[in-house]
């Protein structure tokens, strides 16, 4: 698709693009996945946010060894070994890392951006675990530091028209991605999980206006290709995180004659489920489409809301079972996939494969032989 | 009538009075727990082994844990609501309703299980199994602390609570295996919530949002707490859940103080019976710690006075971050190895530079968020580490082990920056050490013997002693000696 192969050209010269508008004075803003910083204010004030979503190479996890025991989220550990290493030029380009502290693992980035990289300029506000209305003041507080940050960083004052017309690109990148996902439910669609994977990856270091660009062509294109052959089981694949480069499991789930039709995951795919109000108390819409409206991950307490959309998901799309993608360490999942099956089968009937990652490549034998007996026993 | 146990609670600290009062209390306890006279001969080696039990004081702090498990394990029967908490804990809002009403039972059962099916009866491998099959499975880091709770559930050896209070503020997993719970029994929870976004460099100071945040989150797990269980919180419940924390602190504080002699006049081991009684208990094992601990004082006094120690005077001086919770010979092992261990970085909260916050505050919510967080542990990592350097200054140290829970991870967070930062700051030689301090299955005392033989031969050679110093293993025949 001719929409797919410009975002691709696009992201292969998006780090001297990067250089350039640094030259010009933009500044770029770095931030770790997870979704909760609102992007709109660094394009409120002219600056570029890029999300470190880069893993799967065990490698850069041996690097992250020199600063932190092995029993982290390997997601987390490779932004480590990325951030010390400078092997991910985007960690080498930006201005300012911000960090919205969530759970443990990011608080092990953050220690690690913090005392062994003091040279980088940071900021950390924190996320709040549960949802109510302490919680979202709390988070509203966090943002609100952060804007003056960004502020007195760039020179460049937010103001309600600058933070609208953030909103208003924001808004449209996440209606396009959801329009996207949407076709899905459908019996016959023309996206792969692969290519819509990328597309979401694409869009935390794209340009914005661009990336809403590509995705309008891309929507267009969807409307007159050819469906996808769907013969196989349709598959709701979930977890804490779906990284650039951890192809292994929707590979593999592919390769086995399985149609990923929903991915859900905290980490790596963008909250487009909902939009940010654009009237009103900007920063206050903000905070309640980030924080209060948005999925919550599994390190939330409880973690019901988000089982209970599992469940809605399963049933919109018409799954034929779920794969929980478990990084080795993320203890709220872990634990979560014990209880969730018995609650599947009994609301859906749905069986559920539980499969788990450190990202080293003695993984794929057993994770193929495991995903494709289970392809195969829901496909009888 | 005389029954199997009596011994092995005599040498547990109780008086024969207290024996036959409990008697049902016991026997119940000891039916549902799976203790019968098959267990007593393990028990008492287990404990003669691991335990200094010419010390009548120690001897009354193994008994306190022991009525802590009677009382827990009994709660339901004796008709109390049960609230669990997680650990570490804020203990203020579980001792406020313990405060509030007699018919409430607050405790964390897990550290219970530990201290007591761990420490004493060395039963508490079919308990982390239990965890671990029930929704805690081994190889994924998963706390054991938190398989000991769940396994005692399921085994029917602790009640299902009638509330969680689940400490929110600094464990991911805690709160989450509270879910876990909540799925399988219906427990309700009162989420205590706070979120540790302090940038590196931050502490002592911290933004005057996360008191807020962290202390309105108590309040209103408090005004959940009075819902489910259908009581008030007294009015004086803050001022009341007081009266058992001082007297704790003076004493430890005295004990603390004995052991800056040299030699150090008691295993460290003894004192691990003390780390995590007030963070666990808010009933009977708290007063009855109190008491042991006055004996336990006066017993050591004495010891100081003519030089008894539990390793030979000079040897090299270190602190431990934390005791192992249910097997003593881990917490023993820098002794077995000829260091002296005056302290440990939890007692040291106790002993160290005082805590103090800026301000008063209205509610009971926000006095306790702003003394955690100016304590440390629930402000970052930042904190906990500046924390240690503080308390390596309590006592004249050689070394210190940072040993880290590898599967906990906020205390895991530290395993590296620890050392280095430690070491540049006070020149102190820091052996890091990945441990589980909750269950030694696989972090055992000879696993990790050689590592710490190792550092203990490197102190000993930095201060020029070339024997082999080793731990006094006949400190109770020297104390006979000199007839104490």
């Amino acid at each position: 698709m001719k929409a797919l192969e410009k975002l691709d050209a696009h992201v292969k010269t998006r780090l001297t693009d990067l250089s350039k508008a640094k030259e010009q004075g933009h500044k770029i803003i770095g931030y770790p996945a997870g979704g909760y910083f609102p992007e709109e204010l660094a394009l409120a004030c002219d600056a570029i946010p890029i999300c470190f979503i880069k893993a799967g190479d065990n490698d850069v996890l041996s690097d992250a060894g020199a600063y932190l025991c092995r029993w982290f989220d390997p997601f987390w550990r490779s932004q480590i070994g990325y951030l010390t290493s400078g092997q991910d030029p985007y960690y080498t380009i930006v201005d300012l890392i911000v960090v919205p502290i969530t759970d443990n693992h990011i608080r092990a980035f953050s220690n690690t951006l913090g005392y062994y990289t003091p040279e980088r300029e940071s900021f950390v506000f924190g996320v709040p675990h549960v949802k109510d209305k302490l919680a979202l003041g709390y988070y509203l507080q966090g943002i609100t530091r952060l804007k003056k940050k960004l502020e007195e960083f760039t020179g460049v004052t937010i103001s309600d028209s600058r933070l609208k017309q953030a909103i208003h690109l924001g808004n449209r990148e996440r209606e396009l991605l959801k329009e996207i996902s949407l076709m899905r439910r459908s019996d016959t669609f023309a996206v792969a999980s692969k290519d819509f994977v990328a597309l979401n990856h694409a869009s935390f270091v794209a340009d914005k206006a661009l990336m809403v660009e590509i995705l309008e062509s891309f929507v267009k294109e969807l409307k007159g290709a050819a469906p996808l052959p769907t013969d196989g089981p349709r598959i709701l694949l979930t977890g804490s995180t779906l990284a650039q480069g951890d192809s292994k499991v929707t590979d593999i789930i592919e390769e086995s004659g399985g149609v990923v039709v929903m991915e859900e995951f905290a980490e790596g795919i963008r909250p487009y489920w909902n939009t940010v109000k654009p009237d009103g108390d900007l920063m206050a819409n903000l905070a309640e489409s980030y924080f209060m409206d948005r999925l919550c991950p599994g390190w939330f307490r409880p973690g019901t809301e988000r089982l209970d959309f599992l469940i809605k998901l399963a049933k919109d799309y018409k799954a034929a079972g779920v794969i929980w993608y478990q990084l080795m360490y993320r203890e709220s999942y872990k634990v979560e996939s014990y209880f969730f099956p018995d609650r599947l089968k009994k609301e859906t009937g749905l069986p559920m494969l539980i499969v788990e990652s450190e990202y080293d490549a003695m993984e794929t034998g057993p994770l193929k032989t495991r995903i494709e007996t289970f392809i195969e026993t829901i496909r009888r | 009538m005389a029954q199997y146990y009596d011994d092995l609670l005599t040498l547990c600290g109780f008086e024969p009075e207290e024996i036959e009062q409990e008697r049902p209390r016991i026997e119940k306890t000891f039916e549902r727990l799976g203790i019968g006279p098959d267990d007593m001969h393990t028990a008492d080696q287990w404990v003669r082994q691991n335990h200094d039990v010419t010390l009548q004081g120690v001897r009354k702090l193994l008994g306190a844990w022991l009525k802590e498990l009677i009382d827990v394990v009994l709660a339901k029967d004796e008709g109390k609501k049960i609230v669990y908490f997680g650990f570490p804990a804020i203990t203020g809002p579980g001792l406020m309703l313990s405060a509030s009403s007699e018919d409430v039972f607050v405790c964390a059962p897990d550290m219970v299980l530990d201290h007591t099916m761990g420490q004493i009866f060395n039963k508490l491998t079919p308990i982390l199994e239990a965890g671990e099959a029930n929704g805690l499975p081994p190889g994924h880091a998963l706390c054991s602390l938190w398989q000991a709770k769940i396994g005692g559930i399921v085994k029917g050896m602790i009640p299902v609570p009638d509330l969680a209070l689940a400490s929110s503020y600094s464990c991911d997993m805690g709160s989450k295996a509270d879910d876990l719970v909540t799925a399988q029994y219906g427990t309700p929870i009162a989420y205590i919530d706070g979120v540790m976004d302090s940038h590196w460099g931050e502490y002592p100071d911290y933004l005057p949002e996360r008191v807020q945040y962290l202390g309105a989150q108590i309040n209103q797990a408090l005004k959940r707490a009075e819902r489910i269980l259908g009581i008030q919180i007294a009015p004086d419940a803050w001022e009341r859940s007081q009266k058992y924390s001082r007297p704790f602190v003076n004493n430890l504080l005295r004990l603390l103080e004995l052991m800056r002699a040299d030699p150090v006049p008691v295993s460290i081991a003894e004192l691990e019976l003390l780390e995590a009684l007030p963070g666990s208990s808010t009933g009977r094992g708290i007063r009855e710690g109190i008491k042991g601990m006055e004996i336990l004082i006066h017993e050591l006094e004495k010891r100081v006075k003519v030089g008894i120690g539990a390793t030979q005077k000079g040897a090299p001086r270190v602190m431990i971050e934390v005791g192992h919770t249910s097997d003593p010979r881990v917490t023993h092992l820098p002794e077995d190895v000829g260091l002296a261990v005056p302290l440990t970085f939890i007692l040291s909260w106790v002993g160290g530079p005082a805590i103090k916050i800026e301000k008063t505050y209205a509610t009971p919510g926000e006095t306790m968020a702003a003394y955690e967080l100016a304590a440390g542990p629930f402000h970052g990592t930042d904190a906990m580490i500046k924390r240690l350097e503080m308390a390596t200054e309590v006592m004249k140290l050689d070394g210190f082990i940072k040993n880290s829970l590898y599967n906990c991870r906020v205390s895991a967070l530290s395993s590296h920056i620890a050392k280095k930062y430690l070491e540049e700051k006070t020149g102190l030689a820091v052996l890091s050490l990945e441990i589980d301090d909750f269950d030694s299955r696989t972090h055992s005392a000879v696993s990790l013997r050689t590592k710490v033989e190792t550092f203990a031969d490197m102190l000993k050679a930095r201060k020029g002693i070339s024997d082999g110093m080793r731990k006094v293993h006949k400190e109770q025949d020297l104390a006979k000696q000199v007839g104490i």
